[in-house]
């Protein structure tokens, strides 16, 4: 009786998004999930009469019923119930210090060039120019999809070649080619921390689709913080017959003599199924398998990256509301230095950290007269002090609550300290605690100069090849982020679909 | 002057980044991956969110025949090394076997953060009439037996960037025991707040750690303790009850304070009231959990009249059970009571441990204990701690972990 056609292991958004998909196209597939609540960073908590959002900023790539963009698609495809909230201006931002700047950045293409070119005259065209590269990739895409995969390369240089270029050069090569200012670029920069890689390693074309995303379709948001996405996904698994154990954390993955994945341990049960799909990270993975079935190239992959960035997170509530603290804006990025590598460096003296405040786009997010207010630093995991004791760990906490705080009030002239009626901190260990992934990183592993989401797409067939076992989520081959979790999964999840009513076999 | 273009750029830089990636894979060693406990961030998570704490007792307190202090240590043989720290205020939720019965429950420690670094906790239990966890902990928990407990768990803390430094602590009869908590980690400088604790009791014989707290108070200016007698004279005590007035008397005239509160429902219900003429801003006034609801028929909104029976049919990991069960008990206490574990911690509606899929049916949700989150509402989830079934039910419930 516990034989399944899939099983998904981890109930993140990546794996409910497999799942979801798999019991849509009528295969038995079970998901099992280590924690009490599906989800992940994709849940929510209460504290007193407020229910936070525990790490969504903002989704990208949804866009409207009239205009889908391609998370709405699958979401939508899959019948996933959720109430859309939009906020449509990408964000302010404002480096510290004498040579600083403020400038909030409005939405559409045409918006936010106007708002660029009032922050630096001169920067519209190259940075339309920017923009428009964004563009070029799509088309270059599609015409790579129309060939599955297999583009002609002359076809490919002759005509997509800024996409060639976008695709092997990093985003401050790219600006800096189009001749774009620096404090323009500086600007640009901004959603590094989005994808936790500075602008002189992180691979343009993913940051452009991201942050044309954004500018383009404006950001999405649940109205009811992710625990509806993610409860919406479960019903959608359920409603086509699929099951998910809660509370089931797998301890083993299961092979055959050829080395094939054919099911998993929970503890002394055993599930079987035809392929397996897995929300978690490999390197877990890997440690919970016979070492003997892990081929060379796998391994020393993941050997050969490095995690990605975790973060610490200030959840508020405050007993007054956004209007009358003087908040305006749902973003605001705060950074002491304006290049992204200097605020990659000085991550742990607080040289950027963003602030939302959720009731600018959902104002009866929290009880009325009050407002919530959050504030996230990347960090790494590695940056928790190694000789932090138990016995310290409030302390380290609140003392990094109480200096990111202070900060704040200190650059926009607010009171927030007195109003706070409710306080919750989180940290990389808090994330190790939730998420389970090595320093708790929630980003799976940086997207670095070589191991950027163009190579891993391009090298995926080569490189995860464990017969019967797929990965996807956020340290998958799209990388980090709702949208990319969301999208590896549903794409895995159609493959493996695929593969199963085909009668094939990975 | 040409348009911003990319010429400078040569795309056959695409062609040779599979190489670059080839190499540095090809490069890396193909040695085991490090297990997660190498990593800070995972080795205190472990250390401060253990999944289960085994426990074993090493002495037992006994201050009355219905009240005993419980001395636990780490259960080495069952795996649990050291015991976790925690936050003075914080609970631990004890999972015991009561004839076929499974059930859980949550007590406060009673020992302070620094002794948990020792080694020891201790839980003060005080014998509540017909209490089917606190019998059977009284008459059967002796030096030697193992006991199963959860994490750390709760918020009833002092939290500096929220609370005024200067604590007005409210405590009734067993309610005691988180303050005996956070007045030792006061006085152990854990920290930084001031507690003035109105001790709501019967008579001086009903008080619990008199001499204990007495100590603190000697060696430790930051604390003091106002026994509030309701039914006798006593010297350098207060006589009546927790009173607005008697808050007044004791909290600062001209600096912010917080108060504190744990109890008895009685004790909350005549406190709220008393509080609500101070006129303090919410922020300021904190309860620890309510405890397991009963007696819904006490609220108008409550549909059943009569004792009536429903079915609650339950699904566990895929496994399928029937149970018969009182409306007025919540479905967790029914399904406990026919043998089937659920998880559940704070039993009051909060935590959120519970959270079940309700698959058919209606259940009642008292509004003072409804902690469900938004989307739990919309897609049809129930905590099962705190609600009671007004229909036949279908649910399906996390296994325990």
């Amino acid at each position: 009786m516990n034989n399944y056609d899939v099983i998904v292991v981890g109930a993140g958004n990546g794996g409910l998004a497999a799942a979801a998909t798999t019991a849509k196209n009528g295969l038995k597939t079970l998901l099992l999930e280590k924690h009490n609540l599906p989800g992940g960073c994709a849940t929510s908590f209460s504290r007193g009469r407020f229910e936070f959002e525990p790490s969504l900023h903002e989704l990208c790539s949804v866009g409207t019923k009239d205009t889908p963009g391609k998370v709405y698609k699958v979401l939508d495809g899959l019948g996933a119930d959720i109430d859309w909230r939009y906020e449509y201006n990408p964000y302010r931002a404002i480096v510290k210090g004498k040579n600083g700047y403020d400038v909030t950045l409005s939405g559409s293409i045409d918006g936010f060039c106007d708002s660029m070119e009032l922050a630096v005259p001169g920067c519209r065209e190259s940075v339309r120019a920017f923009l428009a590269l964004a563009e070029k990739n799509e088309r270059a895409l599609a015409y790579v999809d129309q060939k599955n995969g297999n583009p002609n390369k002359l076809v490919m240089a002759a005509k997509y070649g800024d996409f060639l270029r976008t695709a092997s050069s990093s985003v401050n090569d790219v600006m800096i080619a189009l001749g774009i200012p620096e404090k323009a670029r500086r600007i640009l920069e901004t959603y590094w921390g989005y994808l936790g890689v500075p602008c002189d390693e992180l691979n343009c074309m993913h940051y452009l689709s991201m942050i044309y995303g954004y500018i383009k379709e404006g950001a999405a948001m649940p109205y009811r913080r992710s625990h509806e996405l993610s409860l919406s996904l479960c019903k959608v698994i359920f409603d086509h017959g699929g099951e998910i154990y809660f509370n089931s954390e797998v301890t083993e993955f299961l092979y055959d003599e050829n080395k094939r994945v054919i099911g998993v341990a929970v503890g002394e049960k055993k599930y079987y199924a035809k392929e397996v799909i897995s929300n978690v990270i490999p390197h877990n993975v890997f440690n919970m398998s016979d070492p003997s079935a892990i081929p060379t190239t796998d391994l020393k992959l993941a050997n050969a990256r490095e995690f990605g960035i975790s973060v610490a997170t200030i959840y508020l509530g405050l007993d007054c509301t956004a209007e009358e603290l003087g908040i305006k804006d749902y973003t605001v990025f705060v950074m002491s230095e304006a290049d992204s590598r200097a605020q990659w460096d000085k991550r742990t003296e607080g040289s950027l950290y963003i602030v939302n405040c959720l009731n600018m786009v959902i104002p009866d997010s929290s009880p009325e007269g009050t407002c919530t207010m959050f504030f996230t630093m990347p960090i790494f995991g590695s940056d928790v002090p190694k000789d932090l004791k138990p016995q310290d760990y409030k302390k380290y906490k609140n003392e990094l609550a109480k200096k990111y705080i202070q900060d704040y009030e200190k650059l926009m002239g607010l009171d927030i300290m007195s109003h706070i009626e409710e306080i919750s901190i989180a940290t990389p260990v808090t994330f190790a605690r939730y998420l389970g992934t090595p320093e708790g990183t929630i980003y799976g592993y940086k997207t670095s100069d070589w191991d950027n989401v163009i190579m891993r797409t391009q090298c995926e067939a080569k490189e995860y090849t464990i017969p019967g076992l797929s990965f996807c989520g956020g340290h998958a081959v799209m990388g980090d982020g709702f949208s990319c979790a969301y999208l590896t999964g549903s794409s895995v999840g159609e493959r493996v679909s695929k593969r199963i009513k085909e009668g094939g076999n990975k | 002057m040409s348009k911003p273009n990319l010429h400078s750029i040569n795309p056959i830089k695409f062609l040779k980044m599979d190489g670059i990636r080839k190499q540095k894979i090809e490069s890396a060693e193909a040695k085991p991956l490090p297990p997660l406990s190498s990593y800070v961030p995972n080795q205190l998570a472990a250390a401060l969110h253990p999944e289960k704490q085994y426990l074993k007792i090493v002495d037992v307190i006994e201050h009355s025949s219905d009240v005993k202090t419980f001395v636990f240590g780490a259960n080495k043989e069952k795996g649990t090394e050291a015991l976790a720290y925690f936050s003075a205020g914080q609970y631990l939720s004890i999972s015991i076997k009561v004839g076929s019965a499974v059930i859980t429950r949550p007590y406060s420690l009673s020992s302070s953060p620094k002794e948990s670094l020792e080694g020891k906790y201790t839980l003060t239990i005080k014998r509540v009439k017909d209490g089917l966890a606190t019998n059977y902990i009284l008459d059967n928990w002796t030096v030697g037996t193992e006991v199963e407990a959860s994490a750390p768990l709760g918020d009833f803390t002092y939290e500096p960037l929220r609370d005024a430094k200067k604590i007005i602590g409210l405590a009734g009869g067993s309610g005691i025991t988180p303050f005996f908590s956070l007045a030792k980690a006061i006085a152990d400088g854990d920290e930084d707040a001031e507690l003035t604790l109105l001790y709501g009791s019967r008579t001086m014989n009903d008080v619990l750690f008199l001499k204990e707290f007495n100590a603190i108070a000697k060696k430790c200016p930051k604390f003091r303790l106002v026994n509030v007698l309701s039914d006798e004279d006593a010297k350098d005590c207060e006589h009546g009850f927790l009173t607005a007035e008697l808050i007044k008397k004791y909290a600062p005239v001209d600096e912010p304070y917080s108060i504190f509160l744990c109890g008895p429902q009685a004790m909350y219900d005549f406190a709220d009231k008393e509080i609500a003429t101070l006129g303090l801003r919410r922020k300021f006034i904190r309860h620890e959990l309510f405890g397991e609801y009963h007696n819904p028929q006490r609220n108008e909104d409550y549909p059943i009249k009569g004792t009536e029976k429903f079915s609650i049919t339950v699904h566990i990991a895929g496994e399928a059970k029937v149970v018969e069960a009182n409306a007025n008990d919540t479905i967790l206490c029914s399904l406990e009571k026919n043998g089937i574990a659920a998880p559940a911690h704070c039993r009051s509606g909060i935590c959120g441990w519970c959270h079940s899929r309700l698959i058919s049916g209606e259940v009642y949700v008292p509004k003072s204990v409804d902690g469900r989150r938004l989307a739990d509402l919309k897609f049809k989830y129930i905590h099962p701690c705190c609600s009671f079934p007004v229909s036949d039910v279908e649910i399906e419930v996390p296994p325990m972990k």
